[in-house]
């Protein structure tokens, strides 16, 4: 080791001013993060949901009526894309937080002049870009696979999607600051995340289903999700736009909030 | 002329952890700034609490922690601290060179100042031609480099360095040594923790010896050793442990 040049302390009686905001730094490392391991990041989940608009919708499809006029392998694409953004939002949050705590390299981000919010809207961040390009990568694919007309309320499509990038951001986020080892983040997943999806109306109409379990189901938040994208892409679904809205934006405020309670009270700290 | 605040002032610090356990109990503490300061004491005394709780990382229970003056939450503080912690814990998803260069940025430096930084340390510590690679593929020595880098980049007053020489061979450790000399010869405050009781007693203008979360007694070595009647710090070490493991 050479010696290091220490001439230039930082003054201490000196306001803090950044040069480029903290923020940017880390929601840039968010990204960098999973592009680094790219393959498995992006093209993985684009890859398995695929893999359902194939085997679901062209292959067994023609078999199965269409519901409320629309064919099947075009009915459940929506629903494929709400599902393929809040797995890929709940694996980005816990990958990145949960390992980050593990090996404890977010102490080195907690000493840094980041504050709490900026952490969190920093780590949120990276699940919403990663679901962004996953979901930019499923309609790319599965619009002219399927053959669907793409977007028929736009206002509503987007409007949703919004909330259900940040809804699956924040889910992610606050997995990985809720799990105590691997095995906890794997059965979170399978224990929760998996039927939620598969019981959230991704592959059917809940009307088809007897009433009990069609008031079930919207208990379910992931139904909400599938349904404003549903709404967005075909025009219409089990419920009606503004409900559906409502629901998935008051979802994305509620875990927003709580995602905010961990971060602001300190509760990754020991 | 204004005086300068202390580099740290811990009043009344009190950590207690969900499990119940009291690593420290009502403790003050005052470095000076420029100061060379030695925090030595067996494992579970409380050092890396205490530690921790400076640099953010662990919430106090109770107590008052000021850097140069600043609450030591502020973005003030925080970005006059370098954190050099006992792990290696580096970030396994960023090249040796992007980790420099982030750390950097998470402190507000801007992209061209941070990578002309990384670059120099990269060279300084000799990890040039690992810039590329990953944290988990250097050496363990290599590894401590890049902590210690890690935690200059941003050119902190105040270093923290928790057994930077935990784990690595006698050349490095000697080369670690002289570079921190260095960097306190050049207005850096350091704060260290250590196993290495001689050189404690050679590099630290004062020491203090904590035991189950309480400072049991601090001073220069010199005064320490006129105190107990000891030879050597290690002397000194040996009486006050047994005496508060007795007590």
């Amino acid at each position: 080791m050479s010696d290091t040049d220490v001439k230039h302390l930082t003054p201490y009686d000196e306001p803090y001013e950044a040069e480029r905001a903290p923020f940017l730094w880390l929601a840039e490392r968010e990204v960098l993060r999973f592009l680094n391991i790219g393959p498995y990041a992006i093209a993985g989940p684009v890859l398995s949901t695929i893999l359902f608009v194939i085997v679901f919708g062209s292959a067994l499809g023609h078999r199965v009526a269409p519901i409320d006029g629309v064919a099947y392998g075009q009915y459940i694409v929506p629903g494929l894309l709400a599902q393929a953004i809040l797995t890929v939002g709940f694996v980005n949050g816990t990958t990145s937080l949960f390992e980050a705590r593990r090996d404890k390299y977010i102490n080195d981000v907690f000493a840094s002049p980041l504050r709490w919010w900026e952490i969190n809207a920093a780590l949120v961040t990276g699940g919403v870009v990663r679901g962004f390009i996953v979901g930019a990568g499923v309609l790319a694919i599965a619009v002219p696979l399927t053959g669907t007309a793409f977007v028929a309320r736009p206002f509503i499509f987007v409007l949703g999607t919004l909330a259900v990038l940040l809804v699956a951001g924040q889910v992610g986020v606050i997995a990985g600051s809720l799990a105590k080892s691997l095995d906890h983040v794997y059965s979170m997943e399978s224990i929760v995340l998996l039927p939620l999806g598969f019981l959230g109306g991704v592959f059917y109409s809940v009307a088809q289903l007897p009433h009990v379990w069609d008031v079930l189901s919207r208990i379910n938040p992931v139904f909400w999700l599938v349904q404003v994208e549903r709404i967005g892409l075909l025009g219409q679904a089990d419920v009606g736009a503004a409900p559906a809205l409502v629901v998935v934006w008051a979802l994305a405020a509620a875990l927003s909030v709580w995602s905010a309670i961990i971060f602001g009270t300190n509760r990754l700290k020991a | 002329m204004r005086e300068t605040p202390p580099a740290l002032s811990i009043t009344g610090l009190r950590k207690v952890y969900r499990d119940g356990v009291t690593a420290i109990e009502n403790l003050d503490l005052e470095l000076a700034d420029g100061a060379f300061f030695g925090l030595l004491g067996p494992n579970g005394a409380g050092k890396t609490t205490l530690i921790g709780a400076v640099s953010n990382v662990i919430r106090p229970s109770a107590g008052d922690l000021t850097v140069f003056g600043h609450d030591y939450r502020t973005r003030s503080a925080r970005r006059l601290i370098g954190l050099a912690e006992q792990d290696i814990n580096v970030d396994r998803f960023l090249s040796v060179r992007q980790l420099l260069v982030y750390h950097a940025g998470y402190h507000g430096i801007g992209r061209k100042t941070a990578a002309r930084r990384a670059d120099e340390l990269l060279e300084t510590f000799g990890l040039g031609h690992k810039a590329e690679g990953r944290a988990y593929e250097l050496s363990g020595g290599m590894q401590r480099r890049l902590v210690l880098a890690r935690a200059l980049i941003h050119h902190p007053r105040l270093l923290i360095l928790d057994e930077p020489t935990a784990g690595v061979d006698v050349a490095l450790r000697s080369e670690i040594w002289r570079l921190v000399k260095g960097l306190n010869a050049a207005g850096t405050t350091i704060l260290l923790t250590t196993h290495y009781l001689h050189e404690a007693e050679t590099l630290c203008d004062e020491i203090a010896l904590i035991a189950a979360g309480r400072i049991v007694d601090r001073g220069s070595a010199a005064s320490l050793r006129h105190r107990y009647q000891a030879r050597d710090i290690s002397e000194v070490y040996d009486r006050v442990m047994t005496a508060e493991a007795a007590s």
